[in-house]
């Protein structure tokens, strides 16, 4: 189980999935008109932020053949 | 009419010349780049006799650098001995002769460097700004620019001439093997200086008579080729260093082998481009910034203040926005110089000059530090941004958090009893900041920061009116926050991974920064579309502190500049062009820290005092025009306080 979390956290399809996952949320919250709530908005951020920032890590440090996922695969 | 064609046709006729100027120099150089640079090689005629006998003795070289061959056209570098032949001098230490001359101009070489680029930059704002009155005031403000780097440009080319013949006087062997080298490129820099002079004094005298219309345009498109031709000049001049700390198109002997481009396109050639071009401008800003606040403090009326206030601004602004990305430059340019020579790279950063890096990070903390509380100064002119004065210290304890990781030294110089009280050369909590990983998360969070100041400060009298403004605010607040949590989360990672792995985090360190740049300044931009203004902008009504932070910061620049500088040249330790020609001066070895400090600081003081009076002297030449500064009504500037 925790190998199967660790293989999914460090895959970058899972934090594209998930940015995916809160543009869908922020497009949804605008039609249903609950962006401006403060705990909606709140989740949707935190979702598309987390993901960025993760995104941003992975692929640059591959762009300079690292693993960004070194201590967490070994 | 007709008299509007005419002037039309003359401006066109002295854009035209402009460019002929810029391509002159290219033309100039198509023969020697043809025959790659170097001496003319022998006429077919010539050798018609004994052809097999002359190319027998045709030598070749291999490249130090790029390791390709090439034909010997130079002599090798000169193995020079301390005496008069090769080093003549007066009774003085020559080296601090030339350090002090070389300075100077690179100070002033910057400063008008620098300046003609924020006026292009402003006199486009003005030509696109629908605002009439508003237009008029940035035209003032970019003409006011131009004023006073006018009357510096003549001292640099003063300052200049010194330089060579400082060079010529005290260091001939040195200096005539550098000419040798540069020769087929020599004449395109005078060339550049004399197009460069042309254009700055067309581009000066004739802002009156073009400034409407298409001629207005014409105009701009001069402060254009006056920028090209100045960045221009500074990348051949930066050739000339760059070769001295990492040489290429010559072999071990240092025989030039034929191929200018490969003496200009060394290995530190581009990273020096980019951080110098970064650097002059937030130096260029800086200055000018310093010039509004001296006319802000020493400005006898309320229109006078409002104006430098603006005035200061504006420049401070400009500085910043270079002053940002600049760091991130000079990373770059230390990767290179690891990557040219590791050894070179660990005398700077972790050996013999590492001390003065220390030194570095605390100028860049205090540059920070200045322009956060500028910020925060600024607020006090703008009724609506008190919302903000209460998280302000939250911001303080954040910044200083970072400067003193960022300045933590890795190893203390300790007497034998210090050394056995911490029980090592590492202090056992402290010493743990004094590392890469620690240090990149500190001065991403001090950049981080400045850009919240920013942002705070841009929305400080507004109030979003998108109908999303709760989400964006939440939005950005989640950015920034996680923006922290990841570059602080990367600096501690740092410390759990090997250092080949460890080396790539510092690259998505600064990818959030930058995000939080780009990305939270354009965000902001759209909330503040159609944004309610709370107050005016009191222009003027700023403290005076503020304009202390301004002087500061300028100072601090200067300082720095002369810091790395040293720094730069230091590297190459007993070396006149590394690993090629060896100094044997009796000044070869490097300077004890104090020394170069003060050294630093005179150098800091006399360009400070002389530019005083380039400003002193800029105000005898301003007439006193009447004003009508409407500062109390929103979102209006001043009228400027003088005229052209």
């Amino acid at each position: 189980m925790e190998m199967m979390i660790i293989k999914a956290i460090t895959n970058p399809i899972f934090w594209f999935a998930l940015l995916a996952f809160g543009v869908v949320l922020l497009f949804v919250g605008k039609k249903m008109n609950i962006l401006n709530n403060t705990a909606y908005a709140a989740m949707v951020s935190v979702v598309i932020v987390v993901a960025y920032f993760h995104i941003v890590d992975h692929y640059l440090m591959e762009m300079q053949g690292l693993d960004y996922w070194y201590l967490f695969r070994k | 009419m007709g008299r509007q064609n005419g002037k039309k046709i003359w401006s066109i006729m002295a854009l035209c010349a402009m460019i002929g100027f810029l391509l002159l120099p290219v033309a100039t150089s198509l023969n020697a780049l043809a025959s790659g640079g170097g001496e003319a090689p022998p006429a077919p005629a010539v050798k018609a006799e004994g052809e097999k006998k002359d190319e027998a003795k045709v030598e070749k070289g291999r490249d130090v650098y790029y390791k390709t061959e090439g034909i010997v056209s130079g002599a090798p570098a000169p193995k020079t001995v301390d005496g008069p032949r090769d080093y003549p001098r007066y009774n003085f230490e020559s080296r601090v002769l030339l350090w002090f001359a070389n300075q100077q101009h690179l100070y002033y070489g910057s400063f008008v460097l620098a300046v003609p680029i924020f006026c292009m930059i402003i006199e486009f704002m003005g030509v696109v700004t629908k605002d009439k009155a508003m237009a008029k005031k940035y035209d003032q403000l970019a003409y006011d620019f131009i004023k006073i780097s006018l009357t510096a440009y003549s001292l640099t080319a003063i300052l200049g001439g010194i330089l060579i013949f400082t060079f010529l006087t005290l260091y001939p062997a040195f200096f005539g093997y550098l000419s040798s080298i540069f020769r087929p490129v020599m004449h395109i820099y005078a060339l550049m200086f004399v197009a460069e002079s042309g254009t700055l004094y067309i581009y000066y005298y004739g802002w009156d008579k073009m400034k409407e219309g298409f001629l207005k345009w014409i105009h701009l498109s001069m402060s254009v080729i006056l920028n090209v031709i100045g960045t221009l000049l500074m990348m051949l001049a930066n050739s000339w260093i760059g070769f001295m700390m990492s040489p290429a198109g010559v072999d071990e002997q240092g025989r030039f082998l034929g191929n200018i481009w490969h003496v200009i396109h060394t290995a530190l050639w581009n990273p020096l481009n980019v951080h110098r071009i970064l650097g002059n401008m937030a130096f260029g800003g800086g200055v000018v910034a310093a010039y509004a606040a001296y006319r802000f403090l020493s400005a006898k009326t309320d229109e006078e203040r409002a104006h430098y206030d603006w005035m200061g601004y504006i420049a401070m602004a400009l500085a910043v926005a270079f002053l940002i990305p600049l760091p991130f430059a000079g990373y770059w340019l230390m990767r290179e110089v690891y990557a040219y020579r590791q050894q070179m790279g660990i005398t700077l950063m972790g050996g013999l000059l590492a001390w003065l890096f220390i030194i570095q990070a605390t100028m860049i903390g205090i540059l920070f530090l200045s322009t956060n509380y500028y910020l925060w100064q600024a607020l006090g002119r703008m009724r609506g941004a008190e919302k903000y004065q209460r998280y302000i210290k939250y911001l303080v304890f954040v910044l200083v958090c970072g400067f003193l990781i960022f300045i933590t030294p890795h190893t203390m110089v300790m007497t034998p009893a210090e050394l056995k009280a911490m029980g090592g050369q590492q202090h056992p909590v402290l010493g743990n900041y004094g590392v890469m990983s620690a240090k990149n998360g500190g001065i991403n969070v001090i950049i981080t920061t400045t850009v919240l100041s920013f942002i705070w400060y841009m929305r400080g009298n507004k109030e979003p009116m998108v109908p999303w403004k709760n989400f964006g605010n939440i939005f950005m607040g989640a950015f920034f926050g996680f923006a922290y949590v990841n570059i602080i989360w990367l600096a501690v990672y740092g410390y759990y991974i090997p250092a080949n792995v460890r080396v790539g985090l510092s690259v998505p360190q600064v990818a959030t920064t930058l995000s939080c740049l780009f990305f939270m300044t354009a965000l902001n931009g759209f909330m503040l579309k159609g944004a309610k203004q709370m107050g005016p902008i009191e222009w003027g009504k700023i403290s005076v502190r503020s304009q202390y932070a301004i002087i500061m910061l300028a100072t601090a620049f200067t300082w720095m500049m002369g810091l790395m500088g040293y720094i730069r040249s230091s590297v190459r330790l007993f070396w006149h062009v590394n690993e090629i020609m060896r100094d044997n001066s009796p000044w070869a070895y490097t300077h004890t820290v104090g020394f170069a400090a003060n050294m630093i600081s005179f150098n800091v003081l006399f360009f400070w005092i002389s530019i005083l009076f380039v400003f002193w002297l800029g105000t005898l030449g301003a007439k006193k025009v009447p004003v009508n500064v409407k500062a109390h009504v929103p979102g209006r500037v001043p009228e400027p306080a003088h005229g052209h």
